[in-house]
């Protein structure tokens, strides 16, 4: 307690000072850090209050003596009073110096200063003319009546003014000038969350002068960026379009949060991620190309400092789904080229992946994957294609479109034909970028052999566990599976589940026996939730299928949270658990390393 | 029902008494009994908001006494005037006792309690009066800021936005007044033209007049559909009273500015008619003065040529309607004249010479 209340008269001094320093705000330097202290002010104000509830009026005066030399600086800051809740929480504070029975002339005279403050603070700023006031109380009307109507009136008029501001381009006279609208901009940080002030941000946001320089003033951006993200303030689409675009940190801020929200939200559960990320608004504003290169370099740093976490990806994946909805929606108002928003892909690759299955028969699927496999494979293969960037390149713009990864394992598993060699090749790439040409190969012969015994197993009439994983069991004589391939293997075997007549019989059982640890129960819930998605995605019917993977993920959950250990994990590719906040750490450093040289 | 009607005429009373010194004698008591009776009228604005019944037995009480007091006591307009105003009785009363100094040190800080309870465990009702007193004093900041920003310096902007407001609150009364008789408005607005500084009364007016066609107000769709006559636009009201009251019709005419003048004539063909009228009276007043070549009056409260002229140059430059009206006016009485072609004989030709518009 004792070095709490240390603490709180360094604060003290500290606050003071400043007070001292702002006064009432009235010139740029003052206002400025009036601003950029705003939010640790109120903290101290609340703060204070915990403190002066405890005591009377007395013994507030013994302790602090410059009390109301600070309170009353604060009362004549006008920036201050106007910011989220400092006034209320000054209000309280005031009251805490209200004696009841005030015994001699001294507290008589507390009192009346205190009642003056208060008074000053509600009904701050009288009539404007005493016409005005008289004219008003006249009407029966009192201030509380007047002011919000005026202030209503005032941002109408600015609003206006700025609109026409931008019609009237070279009309000098009408112009206003840019000190006052970087002026306007600085007022609305403190009232940036008052509803009555929104038209006048959303009119600032969209305003578009004839000055080569940015007018508005940075900590606006800021100010609204966080509004906005801690839903405090209701902006159409178009002004949080405007924010980001002309600000960059605010964009960066906006997707930092988002992934915020996607690394700690449930798992597993890809409807939700869709739903926070239609929320941002980034899919939207990502149809423009600065904006989307923008979000997506963030999620390239996160997936490189996560080593490819399974919820990076899923969530690329679902955000490319929600910026592709939002681009045919745009109904070609924005007319962009593909190259402007991957510049480093090839062009005719991009146009493939972006290619909806939906529109495709589901016989002809094998056409697309086949392409799609063999373009990539020439980049890859080919040391000279220097311009497409090297294999992760390849491979970051393919798991944006990571659907066509999951068919091609589909259709592996349930044609009876031979699988083609540019599946499997595609199969082993989604799964492990890095491998070398040897080392892939011996993957894509490990799954074919996998998948010839499923073949055999698909018709069989009685199917076991046993069976199924006798199928996948690594042969002795050679090396061990690594991981990644591990992991396709599995995905095999679910498809199969899912599709096989027979799987469904088994399937509890198979996965049983396939899932031991909870790290591998995550990634079964992460296949299944994701198979699911994209079945609803492409309209897919498949009820028995849809049955079994709902009930098989339904149980999974359950058995997940019956373990309080394992919750909470993120499960790293190679198989070892992260912490959501460490994956967060990560991503957060992979993010502001970039402006490093 | 009886007992509620009570509680209305208490609470009014108890309202008025709030702002006098009367209070003095208030313990922390009084208030609470106050404050209670407050809350009690605000639950009861909630509850039966929707019973037209009941909302219009109170209405019509309200307006009686409005009718009764006449005007008399030092507003034109009781406390209470309508049930929409129930809803913040509780806030009008707070706010007249924080600003009233007679109150004892006792009895305010126990308001002061009741008012700011401090964070502790949120009202079951959401709009506490903590809340509405904190954001009050935030749009209060709010209109300092706005007015920081050099927004005084086009003095123009910021006059209109105070008058837009006044005019948006005269019309709100307006609608209030009894409408039992239809003389209700009318004898009003005498009241508060007898009672206010008259310079800003009239440019309110005129703002009024200006204002865009109102719609609804949002609070009158829970209400009843009213009779189209309750409906009429105020604007319509303060015409009737315009036309009616000579006085305050010359005095508008007379002081507001030219421009505001022509705006005003062009929405309201009525008061257009009456403005030419009495420009045209009062152009009769002037004769031409040989030596000094000028059209002067005899007494000093004629008005004089340049400002003569100044409201004719400004209808002039009006839309085509109105302006065409003011011509042929000027021709006619130019006409009337003697159809005189050369200066200093009749005012009407030389108006028509100096506005460019003579044949």
């Amino acid at each position: 307690m004792a070095q709490d209340s240390v603490g709180f008269s360094s604060d003290y001094q500290f606050w003071m000072q400043k007070l001292s320093l702002w006064d009432q705000a009235s010139t740029l330097e003052t206002q400025k850090d009036t601003c950029l202290h705003l939010p640790r002010f109120q903290e101290f104000l609340r703060q204070m209050y915990e403190v002066l509830k405890e005591m009377d009026s007395n013994t507030i005066i013994e302790r602090f003596p410059t009390i109301g030399q600070l309170l009353a600086k604060t009362c004549w800051n006008p920036f201050i009073l106007a910011f989220d809740e400092s006034q209320k929480i000054l209000l309280w504070c005031l009251c805490c110096l209200i004696n009841k029975e005030p015994q001699n002339s001294e507290e008589l005279k507390l009192n009346s200063w205190t009642r003056g403050l208060l008074s000053h603070v509600l009904s701050a700023f009288k009539f404007d003319t005493k016409e005005v006031g008289l004219f008003i109380q006249g009407l029966g009307y009192a201030p509380a009546d007047y002011y919000p109507g005026l202030l209503k009136n005032m941002v109408l008029s600015l609003v206006s003014e700025l609109r026409e501001n931008h019609l009237n381009g070279f009309n000098t006279q009408r112009r206003m000038a840019p000190e006052k609208i970087r002026f306007l901009s600085r007022v609305c940080v403190p009232l940036v969350t008052l509803p009555d002030i929104q038209p006048l941000v959303e009119a600032l946001l969209t305003y578009h002068g004839h000055e080569p320089q940015e007018v508005l003033w940075p900590e606006f951006f800021d100010a609204v960026n966080e509004a906005f993200l801690l839903k405090k303030i209701s902006l159409p689409t178009s002004a949080v379009i405007c924010l980001w675009l002309r600000h960059l940190p605010s964009l960066e801020k906006a997707t930092l949060h988002l992934f915020e929200k996607l690394i700690s939200s449930e798992r597993n559960f890809l409807r939700r991620i869709e739903c926070f990320l239609k929320d941002s608004l980034l899919p939207e504003a990502a149809c423009y190309p600065a904006i989307f290169r923008i979000v997506d370099e963030m999620f390239r740093y996160a997936l490189l400092e996560t080593d490819g976490a399974p919820e990076v990806l899923a969530a690329i994946q679902v955000f490319t789904w929600c910026f592709v909805e939002a681009l045919e929606k745009q109904n070609k108002q924005l007319k962009f080229t593909l190259k402007t928003y991957f510049p480093y892909a090839s062009p005719s690759l991009v146009m493939v992946l972006l290619q909806h299955p939906k529109d495709i028969p589901q016989k002809l699927w094998h056409q697309p994957l086949k392409h799609i496999s063999e373009m990539l494979r020439e980049i890859v293969e080919d040391q000279t294609h220097g311009s497409y960037g090297g294999p992760f390149e390849c491979w970051f713009l393919f798991i944006h479109f990571g659907g066509w990864a999951d068919i091609a394992a589909e259709q592996l598993v349930m044609s009876e034909a031979e699988p083609p060699e540019a599946l499997l090749w595609l199969l082993a790439f989604s799964h492990s970028p890095r491998d070398r040409s040897q080392q892939r190969a011996q993957t894509m012969v490990e799954v074919k052999a996998v998948l010839s015994h499923l073949k055999k197993l698909l018709r069989s009439p009685t199917l076991s566990a046993r069976d199924l994983q006798a199928a996948a069991a690594e042969s002795q004589d050679r090396d061990p599976r690594p991981p990644s391939c591990q992991q396709l293997i599995r995905h095999l075997l679910l498809n199969f589940l899912l599709w096989a007549p027979g799987g469904h019989a088994i399937a509890r059982e198979v996965i049983t026996l396939m899932a031991p640890t909870d790290e591998l129960s995550h990634e079964i819930a992460g296949f299944l939730d994701q198979t699911l998605y994209r079945w609803d995605r492409l309209c897919l019917e498949a009820p028995r299928s849809r049955k079994l993977a709902r009930e098989l993920l339904a149980e999974l959950h359950g058995h997940i949270q019956h373990r309080p250990a394992a919750h909470g994990a993120a499960v790293h590719a190679a198989g070892s658990p992260r912490s959501r906040d460490e994956t967060m750490r990560l991503i957060r450093r992979g993010t502001s390393s970039k402006d490093e040289p | 029902m009886e007992s509620l009607l009570q509680h209305f005429e208490r609470f009014s009373e108890v309202l008025a008494v709030s702002r006098t010194t009367h209070v003095r004698t208030w313990d922390p008591a009084t208030v609470r009994r106050a404050l209670q009776w407050a809350r009690y009228l605000r639950h009861v604005h909630r509850r039966f908001g929707r019973h037209a019944r009941i909302r219009m037995a109170l209405e019509r009480r309200l307006q009686n006494q409005w009718r009764l007091e006449g005007g008399s006591g030092s507003s034109p307009v009781p406390g209470l005037t309508n049930f929409q105003a129930l809803e913040r009785c509780d806030l009008l009363l707070s706010l007249r006792l924080l600003e009233n100094r007679a109150l004892g040190d006792a009895a305010y800080h126990y308001l002061l309690q009741e008012l700011f309870p401090g964070p502790g465990v949120p009202d079951a009702d959401p709009e506490t009066l903590q809340g509405s007193l904190a954001r009050l004093a935030r749009r209060r900041s709010a209109v300092h800021l706005l007015r920081l920003s050099g927004y005084g310096e086009n003095s123009v902007l910021e006059e209109d936005s105070v008058l837009k407001t006044q005019a948006e609150l005269l019309l709100a009364r307006l609608r209030e007044v009894p409408k039992a008789e239809a003389e209700g408005p009318s004898r009003f607005l005498s009241i508060l033209w007898e009672r206010l500084p008259q310079n800003n009364f009239l440019k309110v007016i005129a703002a009024a007049l200006l204002l865009p066609p109102s719609s609804p107000r949002p609070q009158e769709e829970e209400l009843e559909p009213r009779t189209p006559k309750t409906l009429a636009d105020g604007d319509q009201e303060l015409v009737r009273w315009l036309l009616t009251k000579s006085d305050a019709m010359a005095a508008f005419c007379r002081n507001l500015p030219a421009g505001l003048l022509t705006s005003v004539a062009g929405r309201h063909p009525e008061l257009s008619r009456v403005y030419l009228g009495l420009l045209a009276d009062w152009a009769r007043h002037l004769h031409y003065d040989l030596q000094k070549g000028i059209w002067i009056g005899t007494e000093s409260q004629h008005v004089p040529w340049e400002e003569l002229y100044g409201k004719f140059q400004s209808l002039c430059q009006g839309p085509p309607p109105l302006k065409d009206d003011v011509l042929a006016a000027l021709e006619s009485c130019k006409a009337k004249d003697g159809d005189f072609q050369v200066r200093g004989l009749s005012i009407w030709t030389d108006l028509l010479l100096a506005l460019g518009c003579g044949s």
